[in-house]
Parts: structure tokens; C-alpha cells; sequence
């Protein structure tokens, strides 16, 4: 039994179908990319998974539990068990990194003071930060803020862990750090969904590629069935188009 | 200028000067703490409420802001009595102060809603927070370091302008005992000149006060000047 599935997903923004049935599945410490051009619908599939995109149609099933996303509660209990990282950095700015990773553990879970910042600091470690505990967002560069928001995700134990593109937004000679911190996640279990377009990372660290176009899912496999030999022209347009550059 | 300045009389009566500005100020801190609770559930309403409810908080900020504070204070004053309730004068400037600064905190605190980064609050969603949740840790910080000049700025408009309304319904508040004071000696200049004063360590005091309630609950680094 995989630890997710996805199975047929939909989802509208107004009357505009934006995911128009969505199918894989992740077995647990898999890592699943996603990729397609701009606008194929990929960051809407996570969005959905997490319960900020409503869902119109289809099943998700995490570790054998069907997640119901009808109500607010059952939206919560999703989070509770999944988490996400944004492109755009997303911290807290009137909290230090330590309180950005302790927030919802201590005020959301009501977990142990004492674990949850023994965690915390693991985390920080894990991303190369414990030397930046006491400072405040706008004192990180972007990258630091990617792995301050890597860490705060792990900070909630999620069974699984969601990434939109988290290196996008940053300048280029910060991207590997947050990939390395990304690799040792992989290296420590983590399942994870991805979104990159960072071609040589996906080739690098994805166990399975998933291939979007408009809403659906075109082609998949592993990564090298994709990038050398898709079987389909869409996929084979779009790999060629990106892998040249 | 022939006026000769004397005193002597105001520092006599410097003691029930002293109460009046202590009910000043316990008045203006009511009034605004009570019209930041009305202004945060306004601009809540404003931000997340159904219509009804977002056009019930419409009228009454349209009410409020567009008619004078001692207009409404009246209206509590002699329409209560009218309908039985028989408060005292000082309620009834209590009541209209907050419900008159709850009215203006509204929009000011509508702004601090309107102006949150969408992201901070999808981030605050998917750690599981609540409505209440992201309001208490994302949207109320956010609005106490971004929007505290213009908190600030309003309780003193409170607290000064605010609160002497009280002089005309008989509030023996700073404004109030000046008045009840000089007209039975007509030292009238002198003892306006102490009240300014008064006035103007008043509102030190709560600039001091305000920033350090920032710093303590919000974590903000306000500048007091
Ligand atoms: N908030 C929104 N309101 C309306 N339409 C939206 C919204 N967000 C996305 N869309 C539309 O949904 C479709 C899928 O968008 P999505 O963001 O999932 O694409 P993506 O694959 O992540 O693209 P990119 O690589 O540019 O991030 C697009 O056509 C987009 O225009
Ligand atoms: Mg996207």
C-alpha cells in the first residue's frame, strides 16, 4: 500500500478546471517531482493536498487513512500530518527563527517546551542555522530563510513533507544550500513531494517524476525514463526545451 | 502684556488637579482599551464576516466617524435616562468614548488586517493554526509593528481630546476640575497653563506605557519619539 495516493483529484479555481483528475502515489521515503510548464497545475496539486485549494473530485489517502477535506476540522487534521514550503518565504518577520520553529508545537500541539526546543535545535543543525537561533527574518539571507522554513516544517513531525519550488526565488548562488539542506532530509526518509525546476536535482534525488500539462498528468516514471527517453511528444518537447538550457 | 501670572492658588488646589488628571487617564485608557476590542472585532468583521455582519459594522463606523464625540456622548447622557437606564456621568462618557474610539480603531485596525502578507497567513494555515490562531500569532503582531504610530497617535487623541468632552457633562476629569477650580477664583490663565502641562506629561507618560506594552506582549522595537 503506497503512503500516499492520489487518485483522480480535481480541483477549480472559479469555473476554470485547473486539475482535471490527477493520479500517482508515493511509497514511504520515496520522492516524487513534479514538473510541467508554467501553469500545468502543480503547485494547485499540493495547494489541494494541503487543503488551501479546495478539492471537487477524487480521493487522497495518506498512510491508509482516507483524508476528508470537507470540513474545516478535517482540513486541519490533513495539516496536522502533511506540510508545505512555499516558493516565496513566508516567516514570521515579528519572531525570531527559534520562535518560528517552536509556534505551533508549543501553541497549536501544546507539545513538551523541553522537546519541542530540543527538536528545534536539531532541525536547525540538520539545515546548518544553530548559529542563527535568536535572529529575525529580515536579518537572513533568502536562502537562510528557505531552510529556517524547511526546519519549521519538520518542527510538526509530518508524515510527509510538500516543496513548491523552494529555491525559485533565490538568487543563484544560494540555491545550494537549500538543495543540500533538501538532500539530507532525503538522506534522513523524508517523503517528499517536489516541484523544481532544477532538472539535475530532480535527475539527482527523485525516485519518480511526474510529467503535468494543463491540468493533467501526461507522463511518468523514473527520472531517467523521462528525461531520456519520454515516450510522449509533450514530455519530449518540454525536457529537451529545458534540459537544454 | 500686563497680566501678572499668580500661582500661588493653582498649587493649593495642585492635589484635586491631580485627581482629575488620574481620572483622565484612567478614562482614556478604558476608552481605548475597550475601543480596541470593538475596532479588533469590527475589523475581524470587515476582514472574514458574512455581509450582514460587515454591513452592520459599515453603518456604525459611518455613524460614529461622521458625527461628534460630544453629539454622542449627549445622546448616551440624555437618551438613557429616557429609556430607564440611569448610569452616571461617568459611564456614560466611558460608554461613548469607547463606542466613539471603537469606530475610528475599526479602520485603523482594518488597514493592519488588509496590509498582512497573504503568505505569513497560508503558513499560519498550514501548521494547523485557526482563524483565532492566526489573528492572536500572524495578523495582531503584525498590526502592533506596522500600524503603532497610528495606534499611538489615537490614544492621545483619546486620552487629550477625547476624555475633556467629560468638562460638559460634569466629569470631574483634568479638563473638568480646571474649569470647576478657576471659575471660583477666576485665576483662569494660570490654571490652564499647569493643565497643558499636565496634559503634555500625560501623554509622555502613555507614549512610555504603549511602547513598552508593545515591546512586552507583540515583541515590537517601537521608538517612543
Ligand atoms: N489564485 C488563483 N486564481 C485563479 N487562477 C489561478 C490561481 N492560482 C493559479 N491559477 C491558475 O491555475 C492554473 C495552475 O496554476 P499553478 O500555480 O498550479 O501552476 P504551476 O504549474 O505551479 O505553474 P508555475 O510553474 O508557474 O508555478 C494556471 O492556469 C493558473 O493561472
Ligand atoms: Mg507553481
Amino acid at each position: 500500500m503506497p503512503h500516499l495516493a492520489v487518485s483522480d483529484v480535481r480541483a477549480k479555481y472559479g469555473s476554470l478546471e485547473v486539475l482535471k483528475g490527477i493520479s500517482f502515489s508515493i511509497e514511504k521515503g520515496e520522492i516524487v517531482a513534479l514538473v510541467g510548464p508554467s501553469g500545468s497545475g502543480k503547485s494547485t496539486v499540493l495547494r489541494a493536498l494541503m487543503g488551501l485549494t479546495p478539492i471537487t473530485g477524487g480521493d487522497v489517502d495518506l498512510a491508509g487513512e482516507r483524508l476528508n477535506y470537507s470540513s474545516s476540522r478535517e482540513v486541519r487534521a490533513a495539516r496536522d500530518r502533511m506540510a508545505i514550503v512555499f516558493q516565496q518565504y513566508n516567516l514570521f518577520q515579528n519572531m525570531t527563527v527559534m520562535q518560528n520553529l517552536t509556534l505551533a508545537p508549543l501553541k497549536i500541539k501544546r507539545w513538551d517546551r523541553a522537546e519541542v526546543e530540543a527538536e528545534a535545535r536539531r532541525l536547525l543543525g540538520l539545515v546548518g542555522l544553530s548559529d542563527k537561533i535568536d535572529a529575525y527574518s529580515d536579518q537572513l539571507s533568502g536562502g537562510q530563510q528557505q531552510r529556517v522554513a524547511l526546519a519549521r516544517a519538520l518542527a510538526l513531525k509530518p508524515q510527509i513533507l510538500l516543496l513548491d519550488e523552494v529555491t525559485s526565488a533565490l538568487d543563484p548562488e544560494l540555491v545550494g544550500e537549500v538543495l543540500d539542506a533538501i538532500r539530507k532530509l532525503a538522506a534522513e526518509g523524508m517523503t517528499m513531494v517536489i516541484v523544481s525546476h532544477e532538472m539535475g536535482f530532480v535527475r539527482e534525488v527523485a525516485d519518480k517524476v511526474v510529467f503535468m500539462d494543463a491540468g493533467q498528468i501526461i507522463e511518468a516514471g523514473t527520472p531517467a525514463e523521462l528525461f531520456d527517453t519520454p515516450k510522449t511528444d509533450r514530455a519530449q518537447n518540454f525536457f529537451s526545451n529545458i534540459l537544454r538550457h | 502684556m500686563n497680566y501678572r501670572f499668580q500661582f500661588g492658588v493653582v498649587w493649593e488646589n495642585f492635589p484635586q488637579l491631580l485627581e482629575g488628571a488620574w481620572l483622565t487617564f484612567q478614562l482614556g485608557v478604558f476608552a481605548f482599551a475597550g475601543g480596541a476590542i470593538v475596532g479588533l472585532l469590527g475589523a475581524a468583521i470587515k476582514t472574514y464576516g458574512p455581509w450582514p455582519l460587515r454591513l452592520l459594522v459599515d453603518t456604525y463606523v459611518v455613524f460614529i466617524t461622521n458625527t461628534p464625540a460630544l453629539i454622542q456622548i449627549y445622546f448616551l447622557y440624555f437618551g438613557l435616562p429616557e429609556v430607564g437606564l440611569r448610569w452616571s456621568n461617568e459611564a456614560c462618557l466611558l460608554i461613548g468614548l469607547t463606542l466613539n474610539a471603537g469606530a475610528y480603531l475599526t479602520l485603523i485596525l482594518r488597514a493592519g488586517f488588509i496590509s498582512v502578507r497573504v503568505t505569513e497567513i497560508e503558513a499560519g494555515q498550514t501548521l494547523g493554526m485557526s482563524l483565532i490562531q492566526q489573528i492572536r500569532y500572524i495578523v495582531m503582531p503584525h498590526i502592533a509593528k506596522s500600524i503603532y504610530p497610528a495606534l499611538a497617535n489615537f490614544f492621545i487623541v483619546v486620552l487629550v481630546m477625547g476624555t475633556s468632552v467629560g468638562a460638559l457633562i460634569g466629569v470631574d476629569e483634568l479638563t473638568g476640575q480646571a474649569i470647576n477650580l478657576s471659575s471660583v477664583n477666576y485665576r483662569w490663565l494660570e490654571y490652564f497653563t499647569v493643565v497643558a502641562g499636565m496634559y503634555v506629561v500625560l501623554t509622555f507618560i502613555a507614549s512610555i506605557g504603549l511602547a513598552l506594552l508593545g515591546r512586552w506582549v507583540f515583541r515590537v522595537k517601537a521608538r517612543i519619539f
